[in-house]
């Protein structure tokens, strides 16, 4: 994504002639630090004295003495969470649900991408383009809302229509079957309109020539879908899904914290929700800053590894 | 790259020595009968929230029937009652502060963020452009950012909310990514004119930016306007929208967040599904504008090379 445009490398220039270079540079871009000077403040106390603050993840923390004052205890949050019985659980479960959501709606919003792009009713592409955008705007409070109305065992439609067909009414949001089904379903319906607009991106990027060409050929609209429309965004579908392996760990801490409920926190805790409840209703901040920084360290290098594997594969990363 | 409003996405060719075959035809059937089945699967969810929230609290059917109620046998008790609430007023009104100061905050301070990482001369970029990087990375998890904004005593504060996102990094490289696409012979010929870098990005950089400005601004907009996680954090009895409706949601017959009876006779689920509604309507009327930014700039940030 990034083109460096480094000057070529001309004959050596005397040391001194390149320090007073420098200099003339920098008195030069006066201006530039200037600017640079507002949002590095806000950077270093709203983005760095956090990461100065995780040192608590060593330390056994108290409040009342602060995050300086508090005692070192080494690894001891560490070695507490590792042991700990919901270790496994909260990794699979949030391995589970960012894998889980990656295979509905990757297929899903290629799927949708390709259909916007081939629909021969543009009444209906317009609608269904302008519709599917829109959940992705919708906070997860108010799809919360909305999935009451849907699911709630007594006043939701689901269950109306499941007893209409001589079904049992099912209690979605708080039977540990149901929910991880809730979970990847409705993030489907949320996110699968605003996935695809970058596939829309690709498939008008294709020559149509091609196309032509196919025609001629005697190809129909799904060889033509087969081997043209879907190897021309192969790449843009590879770049997406390494992005993705960078924010595994990520599996959406909105949507699950308004849907769960101590009914399954066993299949709907992830490391996210535990964080909050550990540190912020049970007061045990140094072990939830370890549990946060376990999973901020992992993160960094499954980003970092992903970028690099973007830009090895794809010639194109986020930074 | 520009995303016009054309009659068909995919060009149509005009061969007419080529026929379809039935294949083709099967083919058109199956992709219309997706977008239907699409459009079907968002209308039913939205369908049954809305008729929810205009039930009469006489209706004895199921919630099934309740979806093919016709409109004038509808009732509106659940929005008036809501409209009366003072405590809705107020909720609206801070949601309303916290999305102009965030707004207002984050573009002041991303805009210039991103100018700088944009220019490519400039000595020490690598370094400036570290720091940005390093704690998007690198992310600590919510505690340490929580003692933070307690330590600096904004609990409580309504820009508790915006100040510990007002600057995305993600937003700030889509910017950069854009800025440093802006030709450089326009920035030099205005230096050499004798702008300075100030000068150079109000005259010269944001006139030429407007889309990208207005789609992350867009952005931070509705991220602010959806929050509710910072806000149940950090506020005390200053809500905005999202904490209210998710108060109400999680009323349950026992009042323990609001007391439901206070907004009149309607039925609770009435209520519930009218806050869901009334939550979502400033998203909706603003959406058209969203609508024809952001397409530009997600494809802006994304596919550029």
């Amino acid at each position: 994504m990034k083109i460096s445009r480094q000057g070529t490398a001309a004959a050596p220039v005397p040391k001194q002639m390149q320090r007073s270079k420098l200099r003339r540079e920098i008195a030069r871009h006066r201006s530039v630090y200037v600017l640079a000077l507002i949002p590095l403040i806000y950077y270093i106390i709203f983005k760095y004295v956090p990461i100065w603050n995780s040192q608590i993840a060593f330390k056994d923390f108290m409040a009342i003495d602060g995050v300086l004052g508090s005692p070192w205890i080494g690894l001891e949050n560490f070695r507490t969470f590792i042991n700990s019985f919901y270790f496994w659980s909260l990794i699979r479960n949030t391995v589970m649900y960012s894998v889980g959501k990656l295979l509905i709606s990757l297929p899903l919003s290629v799927i949708l991408a390709i259909a916007i792009y081939e629909c021969t009713r543009p009444g209906l592409r317009k609608v269904v383009q302008t519709l599917a955008y829109l959940p992705h705007f919708l906070s997860w409070v108010i799809m919360y809302g909305i999935l009451l109305a849907l699911l709630a065992p007594g006043d939701g439609v689901f269950n109306d229509v499941i007893e209409l067909c001589g079904g049992k009414a099912v209690d979605f949001l708080s039977n540990t079957k149901t929910f991880p089904w809730v979970v990847l379903i409705s993030d489907a319906w949320k996110e699968m309109g605003w996935s695809a607009i970058i596939f829309i991106a690709a498939l008008m990027g294709i020559d149509v020539s091609l196309f032509e060409a196919a025609m001629v050929e005697g190809a129909n609209s799904w060889q033509r879908v087969r081997y043209i429309t879907l190897p021309a965004i192969a790449p843009v579908i590879v770049t997406v899904l390494i992005l993705k392996l960078g924010t595994i760990l990520d599996a959406g801490f909105n949507q699950i914290f308004m849907l769960y409920s101590p009914q399954v926190y066993a299949v709907g805790d992830i490391i996210d929700t535990w964080v909050y409840r550990q540190g912020l209703l049970e007061f045990e901040f140094g072990l939830a800053t370890a549990v946060g920084l376990f999973k901020g360290v992992f993160g960094m290098f499954l980003v970092l590894f992903a970028n690099w594997l973007s830009r090895k594969l794809t010639d194109s990363s986020l930074f | 790259m520009a995303v016009k409003v054309q009659k068909h996405l995919k060009p149509q060719i005009q061969n007419k020595k080529v026929k379809l075959t039935a294949a083709d035809h099967v083919f058109n059937i199956c992709v219309n009968a997706f977008m239907v089945f699409i459009l079907i699967a968002i209308i039913i969810p939205v369908w049954s929230t809305v008729t929810l929230s205009f039930r009469p609290a006489d209706f004895l059917g199921t919630n099934l029937e309740g979806m093919f109620l016709p409109p004038w046998d509808w009732s509106t008790d659940a929005y008036t009652a809501l409209l009366g609430n003072d405590g809705f007023l107020d909720a609206f009104l801070n949601s309303f502060k916290i999305l102009i100061g965030g707004v207002a905050c984050a573009l002041i301070l991303t805009v210039p963020m991103a100018y700088v990482l944009s220019v490519q001369s400039l000595p020490g970029r690598k370094i400036i452009n570290m720091i940005v990087i390093i704690p998007y990375v690198f992310n600590v998890g919510m505690i340490p950012a929580y003692l933070l904004v307690k330590d600096i005593g904004l609990i409580g504060h309504l820009p508790a909310v915006f100040l510990p996102g007002a600057i995305s990094t993600y937003n700030c490289i889509i910017m950069r990514q854009f800025f440093v696409g802006i030709p450089n012979e326009l920035k030099e010929s205005a230096r050499i004119d004798g702008c300075t870098e100030l000068q150079v990005l109000f005259r010269i950089i944001l006139p030429l930016s407007k889309a990208i400005v207005m789609t992350i601004g867009l952005y931070y907009g509705v991220s602010f306007w959806n929050d509710f996680f910072n806000a149940m954090l950090y506020l005390n009895d200053n809500y905005p929208l999202p904490i209210l409706l998710r108060n109400i949601l999680l009323a349950s017959g026992m009042n323990e967040y609001v007391e439901v009876s206070a907004f009149g006779n309607a039925p609770v689920n009435a209520i519930k599904a009218a806050s869901v509604f009334m939550s979502a309507i400033p998203m909706v009327i603003a959406y058209p504008f969203i609508q024809k930014y952001f397409t530009k700039g997600t494809l802006l940030g994304s596919v550029k090379g």
